[in-house]
């Protein structure tokens, strides 16, 4: 069962971000928290356990699959924000262009002297 | 469909998790076969499939969301899987420590800035900039965030899904025009600006640009979660 071992280890890792959260107060998720705290162990090991990358990877691939349920929510609250619509969506597509092109150039520039 | 057969298969969650499921598939195989278009990903296909199969049935939101925590719970143990692609690209991360350190900022903080001076300046009201603050962050850090803000937890979801779903004609295009090739500026720029669904079409690109996705998914939400809450008490836009 290498892949409920791996599961084990996700889950174990995302209540100790709960933990710190509690105790820390930091304003963080615990799947970050927990995220960071995985890596960390894995650079101190210095290898991924195979019972890990076998609960991991189909994890990971199903990501999107697990924020649909929230993500339909918006369809369901259309008539609640009418006339706010195009500020929205002006805002968010706009916003995101201008802020890809910002990232995209800004990195650009900072790796020219890194890259290759 | 009569309301009492309805209301029995509802009464356990494994009905929203299959048509959920059943969306998901359908969502995907219908993208394969319309050849991957850049700007009709899969998880849009899918989001509508499922909207329409909710309507159909006249199934409530509230009630579908109820099962559905049966799958978006795993959404915290796959958050903390992504350390493992993390870790596994810690040596192309570090070798570019410092233009991404200067990058993250910046960036970051431009990703909510953008959209929020936009909707100011159309008049949004309070309430809806910070629904949309956190929209380029990962979903279960910017549910928190959003709640912190006194912002709309439904609207701030639909706002992810147009930021990510945006962002990724938006960075094939925008790398095209800069002539930008390196797997590891497009993954970053996938992962920062459109969280997981940024960070899912970064996997289809490569593991290199997954790796730099996710790190700059992660960062993003980290960075945004420590100090959108602070900035937004600076500038009053807290009702308390």
């Amino acid at each position: 069962m290498p892949a409920l071992t791996g599961l084990l280890w996700l889950i174990g890792y995302w209540l100790v971000g709960e933990v710190v959260i509690y105790l820390s107060g930091l304003p963080v998720s615990s799947g970050v928290v927990g995220m960071l705290l995985l890596c960390a162990t894995l650079a101190v090991i210095g290898r991924v356990p195979d019972s890990l990358a076998a609960a991991a990877q189909p994890l990971i691939a199903l990501l999107a699959m697990l924020i649909m349920p929230g993500v339909v929510g918006v369809f369901f609250i259309l008539d609640e924000l009418a006339g706010q619509w195009l500020a929205i969506l002006v805002a968010l597509l706009l916003g995101t262009l201008l802020s890809v092109v910002t990232t995209l150039w800004l990195l650009k520039r900072l790796m020219g002297s890194h890259a290759h | 469909m009569p309301t009492s057969l309805l209301s029995t298969l509802t009464a356990t969650p494994l009905f929203a998790v299959g048509l959920t499921l059943a969306a998901y598939l359908l969502g995907n195989a219908l993208f394969s076969r319309l050849r991957q278009p850049a700007w009709l990903p899969a998880i849009l296909i899918a989001a509508l499939l499922l909207a329409a199969m909710l309507t159909v049935l006249g199934l409530p939101y509230e009630a579908y969301q109820e099962g559905a925590v049966w799958l978006t719970i795993l959404l915290g143990p796959a958050t903390v899987a992504l350390g493992m692609p993390l870790y596994q690209q810690l040596p192309r991360i570090r070798a570019l420590w410092r233009p991404l350190a200067v990058c993250l900022p910046i960036a970051a903080a431009l990703a909510a800035c953008y959209a929020l001076g936009i909707a100011w300046l159309m008049g949004s009201p309070g309430q809806i900039l910070a629904s949309i603050a956190a929209k380029s962050v990962t979903a279960p850090i910017a549910i928190g965030i959003t709640e912190q803000l006194g912002g709309n937890v439904a609207l701030l979801m639909g706002a992810l899904l147009v930021t990510g779903v945006a962002t990724i004609p938006f960075v094939s295009l925008a790398a095209r025009l800069l002539n930008i090739d390196d797997e590891r500026i497009i993954g970053f720029a996938l992962g920062l600006n459109g969280h997981a669904i940024g960070t899912v079409r970064a996997f289809e690109l490569s593991p290199t640009a997954g790796a730099f996705a996710s790190l700059g998914m992660s960062l993003t939400g980290i960075f945004t979660a420590l100090l959108l809450p602070l900035a937004w008490r600076l500038v009053g836009m807290g009702s308390g």
